[in-house]
């Protein structure tokens, strides 16, 4: 049934039986002679009472009353008041538990539709809600559902063309890796031919250098792509940090970076992931900041009050502009546009950044108020694999 | 100097790496698929296996399989994925180590070297734990009389372990002590291989009797 008609109908029904009650409270004390004017206020002006009035049952009444031993009737004004109350209260109790039987019906679906848009606000735009009748709520049930549908259907469009996307960027890495395996394996020999002399090996030097850094940018697209495809994965041991500080630096050859990592230090970290976090901040802080840079760890207190790891890499420079700071993970942000293409891949903090996040932690990238860029990785002691 | 299989489909990287590798002073036997390979390996008894996994027809996981049935020559896969189930999978067949494409000639000379030298015989006394006797000097393991075949890896790794019973190594040291990768080594090397070392001198490997796991350490050998 239409809700119109549902409305339409509750009306009516409310109206009659208002009319119904008043009318048999008006024949109930319509024996004890109320004022006129009392008459007025609880039957309404005598228009409407010659509209709804019915002959007096005054049997129907005798019958109530007479028992109770009172034979004369009461004008009084209390008493007709209490009448009036008990009418008005009859009266809105009829018209409340009419009014809540009728709008059950029409609430429900409502209801079932805010909670539908919760869960689809919320994400979950599979939620569709099974139509019940042929009304307009039941309308607008199938709009909703019509709605949830088209937008399912285009954010599963736009997921899959990012992932093509995604997936585009990892393939065309793994194919140039195999022509890069050949040049890898030749370029040395050009470089150390004693037959190239002058511009040929000039020449030759600089197509070496140009495939290493082709091959760390390979590396490194494949690295991130990793992180988008979502197959990253934590392998974590029992880390001694200052030894892996130590090495991480030992082994890149940058012995003038300055250590304050206490001993005996230990956290539950993916040991690679760790030392590419720490290789990729020390290196942006030697290429981008000022000498000296320094690596400091420690422990401070998270936000719940428990432990956490903290490694600090702080340049001497002239720091990073405010401008530049919320963008500096972002993949392939160069701070300084007129700046020739360093060395690195461009990926490098992004990637520093996806695998802290990985381990559960945050890079927090400022300056120190003494001059100078800090970059501040919280790692948690003991980082969570995903199974 | 030794003697070196290489199977790689792509012709460039096929003769980049040959090049390579003959200028490091090896001598390459070069196959283009894994059916060539394993003819070839037939023919020449190569000192060492430098396997791409992605090869036409029979891959690089079947070329390694079919190879260790018969031989315990070294292998060393090559892969252009560096993705963890091809590496998984690789060391499951059988493989020794791994290189991810592309890769530098001094790495992969490095690792060829390493599997290589663990061959090499340390010139002491037999020595018998339990049912399991260890003959240093002739490299030879027998379980209850009978010998036991093993790769130069899988031989290495017990003679690490057994040189010190009981006392435990870390993964990273077994890495380092075995496969003498640098201190980021790949830890599911010792795993996989510690793995395929007890299914062949276990009698149960469920309950390992000689090379038993410390929970959050590492491995140990005995005590027998």
């Amino acid at each position: 049934m239409p809700v119109r008609t549902r409305l339409v109908i509750a009306f009516i029904v409310v109206a009659l039986l208002s009319a119904i009650a008043s009318s048999w409270f008006h024949t109930l004390i319509g024996s004890y002679h109320l004022s006129a004017w009392l008459d007025d206020v609880i039957l309404g002006p005598r228009w409407l009472q010659s509209l709804v009035s019915t002959t007096p049952r005054s049997g129907h009444a005798l019958l109530r009353f007479r028992p109770l031993g009172q034979p004369a009737p009461l004008a009084d004004h209390h008493t007709a008041l209490t009448f009036f109350g008990i009418e008005a209260g009859v009266l809105l109790a009829i018209i409340a538990a009419v009014a809540l039987a009728v709008s059950r019906p029409v609430l429900l679906p409502v209801r079932r539709l805010a909670r539908a848009a919760q869960r689809m606000s919320g994400g979950d735009l599979s939620v569709r809600i099974p139509p019940r009748g042929r009304d307009e709520l039941a309308q607008l049930v199938t709009s909703f559902n019509g709605m949830a549908c088209a937008l399912e259907d285009k954010v599963g469009e736009l997921e899959q063309m990012e992932s093509r996307a995604r997936q585009f960027a990892g393939d065309v890495s793994h194919e140039l890796r195999t022509p890069l395996t050949a040049l890898t394996a030749v370029v040395g020999i050009l470089d150390e031919h004693p037959g190239l002399t002058g511009d040929a090996a000039q020449a030759a030097r600089l197509v070496s250098q140009e495939v290493r850094h082709l091959n760390r940018l390979v590396e490194d697209l494949i690295e991130i792509s990793r992180f988008d495809a979502g197959s990253a994965q934590l392998v974590t041991d029992e880390t001694d940090v200052a030894n892996a500080v130590g090495r991480c630096l030992r082994a890149r050859g940058w012995s003038n970076v300055g250590t304050d990592v206490p001993a005996g230090l230990t956290a539950r970290l993916d040991r690679r992931r760790f030392d590419v976090v720490l290789a990729n901040l020390v290196g942006n802080a030697l290429r981008h900041g000022g000498p000296p840079v320094t690596v400091k760890a420690g422990i401070q207190p998270d936000d719940r009050g428990d432990g956490q790891l903290a490694v600090e890499v702080r340049d001497h420079g002239h720091g990073l502009a405010p401008a530049a700071i919320p963008q500096v993970f972002d993949r392939f942000y160069k701070a300084d546009t007129a700046r020739a293409r360093s060395e690195g891949s461009g990926l490098g903090l992004a990637i520093a950044w996806e695998n802290t996040r990985l381990h559960g932690g945050h890079i927090h990238a400022g300056n120190h108020p003494a001059g100078g860029a800090v970059f501040t990785v919280k790692l948690p002691l003991s980082a969570v694999e995903q199974p | 100097m030794a003697t070196v299989l290489l199977v790689e489909d792509d012709p460039a990287a096929r003769q980049g790496l040959e090049l390579a590798l003959r200028r490091l002073g090896y001598g390459v036997q070069a196959a283009e698929t894994g059916e060539a390979a394993l003819r070839d390996f037939r023919d020449a008894a190569a000192d060492v296996v430098v396997l791409d996994l992605m090869l036409p027809g029979l891959d690089g996981f079947e070329v390694c399989r079919r190879l260790r049935r018969g031989s315990d020559v070294p292998v060393i896969i090559l892969t252009a994925r560096g993705d963890d189930l091809d590496i998984v999978g690789g060391l499951e067949a059988g493989a020794d180590d791994y290189v991810v494409k592309p890769v530098e000639p001094r790495v992969l000379d490095a690792r060829i070297r390493a599997v290589i030298r663990r061959t090499a015989r340390t010139g002491s006394p037999a020595e018998t734990y339990g049912q399991l006797m260890i003959d240093r000097d002739s490299l030879i393991v027998r379980r209850a009389g009978q010998d036991v075949s093993l790769t130069p890896t899988e031989l290495r790794l017990l003679l690490v372990l057994s040189a010190s019973p009981r006392q435990v190594f870390s993964r990273e040291q077994l890495l380092g002590l075995v496969w003498e990768h640098d201190y980021l080594g790949d830890s599911r090397l010792v795993d996989a291989c510690v793995q395929r070392l007890r299914a062949k001198i276990e009698a149960d490997t469920s309950q390992p009797r000689y090379i038993q796991t410390v929970r959050g350490f590492g491995y140990r050998f005995g005590p027998v």
